[in-house]
């Protein structure tokens, strides 16, 4: 079975396990998927947990009662005991969620551009048409802190999954405060780097900017496919 | 209870020999232990050293259909797990012979 059809088997069998099941193993599951370990492996091991927990649950038994109540341990140990990834997969895995996320942010970019807005108008309108899409300095760079905050987020998010759960020392104004300030930092980056990075590097015609971001998804594709 | 560190090894090579008398499965292995004497071992305990032994090809695995559930994971013995089990088996020997040794001598000492 390859890792596609595993995973399609895996997402059916997931549906049969009770709410209190499914919530630790989806933080489970999140956890394996940044581990060093291949896809095929990432599926075999998700289907060995959801037999077993299924078997459990048929048995009148908790999640607990098969692995225990230290997830991160018994996720390590399981990772420690599978073969590594190659450095072809690791290649094989950046290139994979690089071309998805720069044929996606390419995508959005089109959409959301004053020209693509201009050339419906001159549709409409029967006004003469101009392919001709601007490329500035912050574009690229915005491009650039997107793909590698995506990066960033995903790896986070994953490895802290199965951290115990801390209390919230903060009080509710205060979180909302510093959410707040931390969001308008953001925003102040993002605007000085467009502000300062307004000036076109170079123009690009509407139909080549379609096919690279074509090829980023077709690339995506094969690279999937390779795997 | 076994402190984790002490059990890993011993449990690796009490792993291998039940299913060096039959296939079987996690948690009929888990079950097996708790017959010969062992505290309660969790199949998320004996996961990870199933992974370990398939992984250093001692044994192998094949999914079967189930009375319940999903297909099941079932395990035999391969040749290297042979091997390994009767070394296991010798360095055990070795272990106990000198452990029950050096503890003779010390309640002899004491007495």
């Amino acid at each position: 079975m390859n890792v596609k059809m595993l995973n399609k088997s895996n997402n059916e069998l997931d549906k049969e396990i009770n709410e209190e099941s499914s919530s630790i193993m989806t933080d489970i599951v999140c956890y394996l998927r940044v581990a060093n370990i291949s896809d095929y492996y990432q599926e075999i091991v998700r289907r060995d947990l959801l037999e077993m927990v299924l078997s459990a649950q048929d048995r009148g038994e908790s999640i607990q009662s098969v692995i225990g109540e230290d997830y991160k341990t018994f996720c390590d140990e399981v990772i420690e005991n599978l073969p590594k990834r190659t450095r072809k997969e690791r290649i094989l895995d950046f290139c994979e969620t690089f071309f998805l996320c720069a044929a996606i942010l390419g995508g959005i970019n089109l959409i959301l551009s004053k020209e693509i807005i201009n050339l419906l108008g001159a549709i409409i309108s029967g006004q003469p048409l101009n392919f001709q899409m601007p490329i500035t300095a912050s574009s690229i760079l915005l491009f650039g802190i997107n793909i590698i905050a995506a990066f960033i987020f995903v790896e986070i998010i994953c490895k802290t999954a199965l951290n115990p759960k801390k209390e919230k020392h903060l009080s509710k104004p205060k979180r909302f405060m510093l959410g707040g300030l931390a969001g308008g930092g953001v925003m102040a980056v993002f605007i000085v780097i467009a502000w300062f990075g307004k000036n076109t590097l170079f123009t690009v015609n509407m139909v080549v900017y379609c096919v690279v971001v074509l090829g980023l998804l077709a690339a995506y594709k094969i690279v999937k496919i390779i795997e | 209870m076994i402190p984790s560190q002490m059990l890993k090894g011993i449990l690796e090579g009490c792993i291998l020999k039940i299913i060096s008398r039959n296939e079987t499965y996690g948690y009929e292995i888990a079950q097996k232990l708790l017959e010969y004497g062992f505290s309660p071992i969790a199949e998320g305990t004996i996961y990870p050293v199933l992974l370990r032994l398939e992984k250093n090809d001692l044994i192998c695995a094949q999914y079967r259909e189930s009375s319940c559930g999903p297909k099941r994971k079932y395990f035999s013995i391969t040749a290297s797990g042979k091997k390994e089990l009767h070394a296991f088996l010798e360095n055990w020997q070795e272990l106990e012979t000198g452990v029950n040794r050096v503890f003779a001598e010390k309640e002899t000492e004491n007495q």
